[in-house]
């Protein structure tokens, strides 16, 4: 079908040819996909692994479990190689989606004010690829900061302040799945370009034979469809609490879900787990989507953010 | 060949031991597969459950298309996935990770195999017959009823299809003795190791008994492969789950580094 509605969105300054972006840490660095089809030309963005300034481990295995009821738990702990060897590694292909008409946002990652510092300031002298970035303040697997550092508005002003002098590049924030109104206003005030929400919301699975985790750490990040309502819902009060643009994430795992998050109030919108057991999900999405706002009836998708009617 | 997305069709499905499964496919990426790498299977027909089920293959016949593959039914997933029948039809992602490497040495193969790590041990005996590499085998099992026949007269006729006298010996342990030598697969790789000269060794099983089988090699400084797992989000390297401890510090995913490591690699 030819659709004559514009699908552009501007996520606070990241110009996207469609709202479809993909949740960090479920997509690679694109190029993974690549087998499945073309990243470059069929996303609006994607959103790369969260990366800190010197390479980190991450956690011990294992660090997935499947549950019952359309969901995982993971607590990967943002295992990456460090900015520059990040750059060294995947700054060619990330130019070349940025070349074929892909956002490409770089998530930042920090376990105190000062990792999210220096790491902020690596990417904005070596990433000239990256049309934004993503500050991750709600890790749920680190230690010490991520999530800790976003729990709180003062905290989260407190890095959005750090970061904010350090790139004239769009900021979205990715926020944790609680007080959302609240922080997501404490980071507006503060000058986040837009937000992204939510990260995976904090769980356990117990092994009742062996009375242990059946993850390396006693908690992890719960994702998946069975999350999706607790996200739309986070997302329509954080839209009803700021101005700023949203990226709605959580268990969107079909034009629908997107569709969805679009109405309670998302500019834009990341596919996440989906990516690891439905490969072609996200374009599949954009497919779907650029078909419901023909059929809506508009004439651009944004006539469609927030369109929801309480 | 990058991983991607094939549908395929079940030829057959059947019981072959004590909770392992034979099912016999059908799709067009055979031909592309290579012994020790794995596919990642879509079990159709329940929505609660969302992971794919990433699975070895004994044998890829690139000229008819049929891909063999070999389970245990140890959850949800898998007890579905025994429950498809011929015809039925879903997708897979494929091929995944990095298989078996030959031989860099001249000299015979041991290749040990522990419980459901037989099909990609046979997958690795196929690749050195054809390249006439001679090889014995160790096969093990917790008990009699759960070693996998056909897959053990595969290691035994291996050889006299390819005329390389391959496999000279076929060695079978069971935990409980009620078959073949009683003890570990670790046992009669020593026995083994004793009575012949070995090039490499090539391993599959539980971790505990890769760890058995790659401190030996060591002690005796023959190379040898294994082939890891490790629960697995998406199985082409994008989500960073199935990490494998190295030796050098940090890890390694298996799906996209592995599932076959250089023994001496990894942190047992």
């Amino acid at each position: 079908m030819v659709s004559t509605v514009n699908m552009a969105v501007n996520l606070g300054g990241i110009q996207m040819r469609n709202p479809i972006n993909t949740a960090s840490g479920t997509f690679g660095n694109g190029m993974q996909f690549e087998g499945f089809y073309d990243v470059g030309t069929t996303l609006g963005a994607i959103t790369c692994k969260g990366v800190a300034a010197e390479p980190w481990d991450g956690n011990p295995a294992p660090r997935l479990a499947e549950l019952n009821g359309a969901a995982i738990m993971n607590s990967v702990g943002l295992q990456n190689p460090g900015v520059r060897e990040f750059v060294e590694r995947y700054g060619d292909y990330l130019q070349g989606l940025r070349d074929r008409g892909c956002a490409v946002i770089c998530q930042v990652a920090g376990h105190s004010l000062r990792e999210y510092e220096r790491a902020m300031d690596l990417f904005e002298e070596l990433a000239p690829f990256a049309s934004g970035f993503e500050i991750n303040i709600s890790c749920p697997n680190i230690a010490a900061g991520g999530a800790a550092m976003g729990a709180t508005p003062a905290g989260a002003a407190e890095v959005m302040r750090a970061i904010r002098p350090r790139t004239g590049r769009p900021v979205v924030v990715k926020m944790a799945p609680h007080d959302v109104a609240e922080i997501g206003r404490a980071l507006e005030a503060e000058g986040a370009d837009a937000l992204s929400l939510i990260n995976t919301i904090p769980g356990m699975a117990i092994d009742i034979n062996t009375r242990r985790s059946r993850l390396a750490r006693p908690t992890a990040g719960v994702s998946g469809p069975a999350i999706h309502a607790i996200a739309v819902r986070m997302v329509w009060e954080c839209a009803q609490a700021v101005s700023i643009p949203l990226c709605g994430i959580g268990g969107v795992a079909n034009w629908e879900d997107a569709a969805e998050m679009i109405l309670a109030g998302a500019t834009a919108v990341s596919v996440g787990t989906a990516n690891l057991y439905d490969p072609t999900c996200a374009a599949r999405v954009v497919e779907g989507l650029t078909a419901w706002a023909t059929q809506q009836g508009v004439s651009e998708i944004g006539e469609l953010v927030g369109a929801f009617e309480a | 060949m990058s991983a991607t997305l094939h549908d395929f069709e079940v030829l057959a499905c059947k019981l072959v031991a004590e909770d392992i499964w034979h099912m016999s496919i059908h799709t067009e990426v055979a031909a592309a597969l290579q012994p020790g790498q794995f596919v990642n299977i879509h079990v159709p027909g329940d929505g609660a459950h969302i992971l794919r089920v990433p699975l070895s293959f004994s044998n890829a016949n690139g000229r008819n298309g049929i891909v063999d593959l070999y389970f245990a039914t140890v959850g949800e997933g898998t007890r579905r996935l025994a429950a498809m029948a011929p015809g039925d039809r879903s997708t897979l992602v494929g091929p995944c990770g990095n298989g078996w490497k030959l031989p860099t040495e001249g000299g015979r193969a041991l290749l040990v195999a522990g419980g459901i790590g037989l099909p990609p041990i046979v997958a690795a005996a196929r690749m050195l017959a054809t390249a006439g590499i001679g090889f014995d085998a160790v096969v093990g099992a917790h008990t009699a009823t759960k070693h996998v026949e056909d897959l053990i007269d595969c290691l035994r006729t291996l050889s006299k299809d390819e005329g390389c006298d391959c496999a000279r010996k076929v060695v079978l342990t069971t935990d409980d003795g009620t078959r073949g030598i009683a003890g570990f697969t670790t046992q009669a790789m020593e026995v083994l190791l004793a009575e012949n000269a070995y090039a490499c060794v090539y391993t599959c099983g539980r971790h505990a008994m890769m760890a058995g089988v790659a401190n030996i090699a060591k002690g005796r400084g023959i190379a040898c492969q294994v082939s890891m797992e490790a629960m697995m989000g998406c199985g082409f390297g994008a989500c960073s789950c199935c990490n494998v401890a190295l030796v050098s510090g940090g890890y390694a995913l298996c799906c996209s580094d592995g599932p076959v490591f250089d023994a001496e690699e990894v942190a047992w």
